[in-house]
């Protein structure tokens, strides 16, 4: 900061003494330059850092920081190498360039700021981001485990059920507790009915991630689902029911998940492809303004 | 009530370990990205490489005059030693231009391009920053012992020192009496006896005007005005004409000597040649009359205190001398001495200090009064009309000037007020011609161009 | 009574006149005769009792009599089954039948239990009576034998068998009324008493009180079956009851193996133990001796996060042992530089497989051809309580692995031979069972262990509850703090499965400790280290409540891994600098329960209970003193300790690695090997390598107690 402090400072009498006006060439006009130049090139290195992580050349965090102050007070620096103009084609493709990564830093920054909040708050059964296709998979057979344990103890095979109950035991992090209770009656019409629910209704919305015109995307749609379906079935295999709400509910989080995450991640295709060519075409100017 | 329950091994064991190290969407769009928008911007770079030439590293567009060699950037970035650098050497501009140079003794000599700042649109190259100038005038320091000028020239506004007559407090050297006020009066007698109220303009031509001119002598004619040009500059000021009895003064201030000869008139001219005039016409009087010798003198109006003895003379010889010296008596005491200032030498003619008009006031700037001929002539000079006497000098102060013009020439709404305008850096009066001459197909690019290295 | 022998009586059953000689009982008088009368309590081979009184007949007086036991006397009227006596009869099976739990164990497995057997012929089907309400238990801990009192009918006939026939002497009654039951010892569980599993109560037994322990995949594929006489033929199983052999003959075969052949391979899990009958066989480690390093630098630009293994000579971590020999299921260790050994007749390896079913410790191979008794766990039991085996087998331990054993404990580095040579035969080797107490806190001290097989849990009471201090598996030592300072024991030390210890008294330890002078030192100073870090440990539960801690398993930890997720921003930084710390292993998973705000990363908590190293075949996998999990470089990759850590903090990893080509020697060829991997705190740096490349300060170790205590009391507050 205080190097920004002083840059400032002198840019005025600069800019008024110099005999043809603020200029990049000029002697003050390079130091800034090269400055925010290499401020610039610190930042760029922060993506090489993270290539090793464990490097002891400082904490990742250092490096975060210094990479956040020194980009934004690379900004004013380059602003006042130029003089507040944009000069020519390669200077005005050149600072347009930078006002965008700039606002593409700082609105990533904000981003972090308040987006793991609201991530956390929204959802408390989020998974790795890579890993949420696998998890998903997972939950379609958890889905159809529950079913046809449900369907297994609605037909009357007790110890089909029970069997299969523990075979379920190890899939989309779940464990199960209780046994299904056995001397049920039988009820063939709601065996199928929940069938026809698991594959009409809740698969479609499992198998695929987002929304997909499915009902069930909406909470209060599947919520209302899920009560028609406590009123068909036993109260004996309610929890079951619960279970198949809970893994549509983690479903609708993990989507959510999946949305928010590439919000808190997106700005980075903008920011670090143009921040590479930035530096580039940036190490490019000035190899050619001094040329010339 | 659910029966799933969470624990940290199930959900641990639900990720694939080496989920970080497989390609996943974000994480490869961000690889490509990278890779191509870097690979993009070079491939415009060799583009515009290949096609326009350097014109992206043009960091603005040429001034009009250079405009016609956009495209030609080696004629000014000319290739140094080393073969890397091509910044634009002094040598680039004087192949075309010359440059005298400011001050023998000037401690450095600025590169041209550190003032005259090319690839900012459409200027004028000429018109230098006032930053140009303060570089050295701002602390200007002399080799031996202290500078002639101020030291210290920062601005116009503030720093400027006032104009040399002001600040010298000179007083104008001129001999030759002239009262501004009189002249200013109304119903003054003109030429045919006709009364006159007198302008500035009567007086005061700018060079270049070619209008009638309301006093002077019949003899002048118009296309004659631009004689005098004393300044040898090249560019725009153009002076005030000097003043000049046969065509500002003649007109009223008659040189009549005779009654004998009417409204004839001696010439302006020095004392020997006016005595010479006079014999001569005299004797051809006296040649043509010569029964004038015995006839007494027409009364003659005597100033109150002076008698003059009416002489009678013997002979036309002698008579001729009587009525020269009547004339010049007339001439010396009243008619000449009424502007001049005459030395009397007693038994010889007297002399006739030299006038030592001041044509030019200012030494080492210009200003051009065509270009403020729409003020008013007292607008400036606020002293003309109560100038009673010869000495007032009636050039206006600086700060008659800042009223108009000021530093922020651009910006605000005042007139220029940068050194360039009433200053030049280079010494034109040294300037030679240039040291290249150019086809037309070598300025357009089509032929190579060699300009010479010194 | 006098020279002449007793006359013949006669008497009448059943109204057929019998002559028998004098001193029969009835029953055997009416056996002699064609008459079967129902008993219970008798058998043949042993001395009646007249416990149950079954077999009670008629014999014309006032009370029936008990025809086991009652002698024939002349001019007997035995009525067998007349209608009061089969009524009799019926109450008094009815009276049986209301306590047993039918169907009792026997008769769910082969159908015979003879008390029901005698209820259904008498159609005895419901009884009148209720049910006891006492329960009197079952016992489990045998490995052959499952006693469950409940379907005791208290005959005896165990008893009888046990003392009179086989003389071991250890089954007794013991207790009054509903308490009345049968006990081993003084009332011990049965693996922990003397009893030697040779089976003659399970054979007498008449109902499912005593019943053959079934284990899973009773009958062994492969393999000949062997004949009970020609087990019985081998030294080791004499004394072992004949039925009860031919009740598990499948539970034992032979097997020949070539040359060449491999007998079983390191991290199989398997339930067999073999013995060795004939030919010679070579035991050792096929994995490469090395661990995986943790990078502090990352080693070239454009390396591939390919594993690699370092040996210790290579790359020492602090703490690592130096132990010259890695401890094996056999009777010899394996030296560290070249872990080869060879077994020989007589040797017995894969015990502990097969007893407590961990897996395999090494690779077994036939040296020359090989004839080899397979076994499975109960037969194993039987042959390890057997007096001959068990002399057998402390024979060869002392000679042969006694020497490396001591010796692979580094303090006992410096022993002379000649010592060993005195400890050999002054060593004893006692067993214990699971969950027997070997040493218990407070005691007094008056001998010095090391395990020869199985895992010891060493445990302090604390004021917040037991912290486990350390869990000791083959190799380990305890029982030295006490002695050295001659106070009562620290710490409690419990058998967590079939231990067998190798203790030597005070007197010897003493001398030990005279003669070798640096061993003294070394000892003291490890004591002292012990002392002071768990007086550290205890100070530091003391100054906060324990109680207060939620249970989710945080309370075990000793330190975690926490991800501020306010902060988070999912970006894997601290995933990929542990991969890259760890040669392309990452050690943990961004992945867990919460807790308040923070994630609780699955990665290795220091658990004060490490549930993770009890089992480790080759022990391998310890603890620092530092409190973090090393795993040694002999570790086998048999995936134990990832089955047994609750949070699912280790991991197997493979490995490619170059071995020796089979096919072309002298060329290697790639494979893979698996190595299980846990966080290891980046031990060796300031600063663990996650927490470190964590950009937005979100990743943290945290020491649970203080970290959340702050928060807890926040929420304490806050509820008032």
């Amino acid at each position: 900061m205080a190097i920004l402090a002083v840059a400032v400072a002198s840019y005025i009498p600069y800019s008024l003494r110099s005999p043809q006006g603020p200029r990049g060439g000029s002697f003050p006009g390079l130091i800034y330059g090269s400055v925010g130049f290499a401020f610039m090139l610190f930042a760029g290195l922060l993506g090489l850092r993270k290539k090793f992580p464990i490097w002891r050349i400082g904490r990742a965090q250092t490096w975060m920081r210094g990479h956040l102050w020194l980009g934004f007070v690379a900004f004013p620096l380059i602003l006042l190498h130029g003089g507040f103009h944009f000069g020519g084609l390669l200077t005005r493709v050149l600072l347009w360039m930078f006002i965008l990564v700039f606002t593409s830093g700082l609105l990533g920054a904000a981003l972090q700021h308040f987006m793991p909040r609201l991530h956390t708050a929204q959802l408390p059964m989020e998974t790795i981001y890579e890993q949420i296709d696998r998890v998903r998979g997972q939950l379609v057979e958890e889905a159809q485990q529950v079913v046809d344990e449900c369907c297994a103890a609605l037909e009357g095979e007790v110890s089909s059920a029970t069997e299969r109950q523990r075979a379920a035991a190890a899939s989309a992090g779940a464990s199960w507790d209780v046994t299904v209770a056995s001397g049920m009656q039988v009820d063939e019409q709601a065996s199928t009915e929940l069938r026809r629910v698991l594959s009409s209704e809740i698969r479609p919305y499992l198998e695929k991630t987002g929304r997909h015109g499915v009902r069930i995307a909406d909470a209060p749609v599947a919520a209302a689902l899920f009560r028609q379906l406590r009123v068909l079935l036993p109260s004996t295999i309610h929890s079951n029911v619960d279970d198949l709400e809970n893994i549509c509910e983690e479903k609708r989080q993990l989507d959510n998940q999946s949305r928010l995450h590439k919000i808190l991640h997106g700005w980075l295709l903008v920011h670090v492809p143009l921040s590479y060519a930035l530096l580039l075409l940036g190490a490019w100017h000035a190899v050619v303004a001094l040329r010339f | 009530m659910l029966r799933r329950i969470r624990t940290t091994k199930k959900l641990a064991k639900r990720i694939d370990l080496q989920y970080f190290k497989r390609p996943h969407p974000l994480r490869r769009w961000r690889f490509w990205l990278s890779l191509s928008v870097p690979i993009v911007a070079l491939g415009w770079l060799v583009a515009q490489r290949t096609q326009g030439g350097q014109k992206a590293y043009s960091s603005g567009p040429l001034s009009a005059s250079h405009a016609v060699f956009t495209q030609q950037c080696s004629l000014c970035h000319v290739t140094r030693a080393g073969a890397f650098f091509r910044d634009v050497s002094d040598d680039a501009c004087l192949a075309c231009h010359d440059a005298p140079v400011h001050h023998a003794k000037q401690a450095f000599t600025p590169t041209c391009s550190s003032c005259h700042l090319e690839h900012k649109g459409s200027i004028h190259l000429a018109s230098t920053s006032t930053a140009s100038c303060t570089q050295c005038h701002e602390n200007l320091r002399a080799r031996d012992g202290k500078p002639h000028f101020a030291e210290s020239i920062a601005s116009f506004d503030r720093a400027h020192p006032d104009f040399s007559p002001a600040a010298k407090k000179l007083t104008d050297p001129g001999q030759l009496r002239l009262n501004h006020y009189l002249h200013m009066q109304p119903n003054l007698m003109g030429p045919n006896s006709k009364r006159v109220q007198m302008t500035c303009e009567d007086c005061h031509h700018l060079s270049g005007e070619h209008g009638p001119v309301a006093y002077a002598e019949e003899l002048v004619t118009t296309g004659s005005l631009d004689q005098a040009n004393i300044l040898h500059t090249r560019s725009r000021p153009s002076p005030m004409l000097p003043v000049k009895f046969a065509t500002e003064c003649a007109g009223c201030h008659t040189l009549q000597f005779d009654t004998r000869f009417g409204p004839e008139q001696v010439p302006h001219d020095k004392p020997e040649a006016v005595h010479a005039f006079l014999v001569k016409r005299f004797q051809e009087y006296i040649g043509r009359n010569p029964a004038s010798v015995h006839l007494p003198e027409p009364p003659t109006r005597q100033f109150p205190g002076r008698i003059r003895p009416v002489r009678t003379a013997g002979d036309a010889s002698e008579w001729v001398q009587f009525r020269v010296d009547d004339a010049e008596w007339l001439l010396w005491s009243k008619t000449c001495k009424q502007c001049h200032a005459l030395k009397k030498n007693a038994g010889t003619l007297p002399e006739i200090i030299p006038s030592a008009i001041r044509t030019r006031w200012l030494d080492h700037a210009t200003f051009d009064h065509k270009a403020h001929r729409m003020m008013n002539c007292t607008a400036c000079h606020t002293k003309a009309l109560d100038s009673h006497d010869t000495a007032d000098v009636l050039l206006p102060g600086i700060q008659t000037c800042r009223e108009c013009h000021r530093d922020e020439a651009r910006s605000k709404e005042v007139a220029e007020g940068r050194c360039f305008e009433c200053h030049q850096y280079h010494d034109w009066s040294k300037a030679g011609l240039p040291k290249h001459r150019f086809t037309i197909p070598e300025l357009r690019g089509t032929a190579e161009l060699h300009v010479p290295q010194p | 009574m006098s020279s002449k022998p007793a006359p013949d009586v006669q008497l009448t059953i059943d109204g057929t006149n019998i002559s028998v000689p004098a001193g029969t009982t009835i029953f055997d008088a009416a056996r002699l005769n064609g008459i079967a009368i129902p008993t219970l309590c008798h058998q043949q081979n042993e001395n009646p009792v007249g416990v149950c009184r079954v077999c009670v007949v008629d014999v014309g007086q006032r009370v029936y009599a008990a025809s086991c036991i009652r002698q024939a006397e002349p001019g007997m009227n035995v009525k067998t089954c007349s209608e009061p006596v089969l009524a009799a009869r019926h109450t008094l099976i009815e009276l049986l039948i209301s306590d047993h739990p039918s169907p009792c164990a026997r008769q769910q497995h082969s159908g015979d239990c003879e008390l029901e057997s005698l209820a259904a012929s008498a159609g005895v089907t419901e009884a009148r009576f209720p049910k006891r309400s006492t329960p009197r238990g079952k016992d489990d801990s045998s490995a052959v034998i499952a006693v469950d009192h409940e379907s005791c009918i208290l005959c005896d006939r165990c008893i009888r068998g046990c003392d009179d026939i086989r003389h071991n002497w250890v089954l007794a009654r013991r207790g009054k009324g509903y308490q009345a039951g049968i006990a081993f010892d003084t009332n011990l569980p049965m693996a922990e008493s003397s009893c030697v599993s040779c089976g003659e109560c399970m054979v007498s037994c008449p109902t499912g009180a005593l019943t053959n322990k079934r284990v899973v995949g009773t009958e062994l594929g492969q393999g000949d079956v062997l004949d009970p006489t020609e087990l019985l033929h081998l030294p080791i199983f004499q004394n072992v009851s004949g039925t009860f052999l031919e009740l598990n003959q499948k539970a034992v075969v032979k097997r020949h193996y070539r040359a060449g052949e491999i007998i079983c391979r390191e991290g199989e899990f398997g339930s067999t133990a073999f013995y060795i009958l004939e030919g010679k066989a070579e035991v050792f480690l096929a994995s490469p001796m090395a661990h995986v390093e943790t990078a502090g630098t990352s080693q070239g630009f454009f390396r591939k996060l390919k594993s690699m293994l370092s040996p210790r000579e290579q790359h020492r971590r602090s703490e690592e042992s130096d132990r010259p020999f890695i401890p094996i299921d056999a009777s010899v260790d394996l030296p560290y530089d070249r872990p080869i050994a060879e077994l020989s007749p007589g040797d017995l390896f894969g015990e502990m497989t097969c007893m407590s079913y961990y897996p395999r410790s090494a690779t077994v191979r036939a040296k020359t051809d090989c004839v080899m008794l397979e076994m499975l766990r109960n037969v194993l039991d039987i042959l390890q309580r057997n007096k001959t085996f068990r002399a057998q087998l402390e024979r060869n331990y002392r000679a042969r692995a006694l020497d490396s054993h001591l010796r692979s404990v580094p303090i006992f580095a410096s022993l002379t031979k000649d010592f060993i040579d005195h400890l050999r035969d002054r060593v004893e080797l006692v067993r214990f069972s699971p969950g027997q107490v070997i040493c218990r806190q407070g005691d007094v001290a008056d001998s010095f262990y090391l395990v020869r097989i199985g895992f010891v849990k060493v445990s302090e009471e604390r004021p917040g509850g037991e912290l486990i201090l350390a869990y000791l598996a083959r190799g380990g030592y305890f029982g030295e703090i006490a002695l050295l300072s001659g106070s009562p024991r620290t710490a409690t030390c419990t058998a967590l499965d079939h231990v067998e210890v190798v203790r030597i008294a005070r007197t010897d330890f003493e001398l030990m400790l005279d003669r070798f002078p640096d061993v003294r030192a070394k000892l003291e100073s490890i004591a002292h280290e012990r002392v002071a870090e768990n007086r550290r440990r205890t100070t530091q539960l003391q100054t906060l409540p324990v109680d207060q801690f939620l249970a989710n398993g945080l309370m075990e930890a000793q330190s975690l891994l926490v991800l501020d997720l306010e902060r988070c921003t999912r970006c894997d930084q601290c995933v990929h600098a542990c991969a890259d710390a760890h040669d392309g292993v990452s050690r943990l998973v961004r992945e867990g329960l919460r807790f308040d705000k923070y994630l609780v990363a699955t990665s290795c908590r220091q658990c004060r209970d490490p549930l993770c190293m009890v089992g480790c075949p080759v022990g391998s996998i310890r603890r620092r003193n530092s409190l973090e999990v090393i795993i040694e470089d002999w570790c086998i990759g048999c995936g134990l300790c990832a089955n047994n850590c609750p949070y699912g903090n280790i991991n197997l990893h493979p490995f490619p690695v170059e071995l020796d080509d089979p096919a072309h020697p002298g060329r290697k060829i790639a494979s893979t090997r698996v190595k299980a991997t846990s966080c290891d705190l980046c031990h060796d740096h300031a600063e663990p390598s996650c927490v470190y490349a964590c950009p937005h300060d979100a990743a943290h170790r945290v020491n649970p107690p203080e970290f959340f205590a702050g928060l807890l009391k926040q929420s304490s507050v806050a509820k008032g």
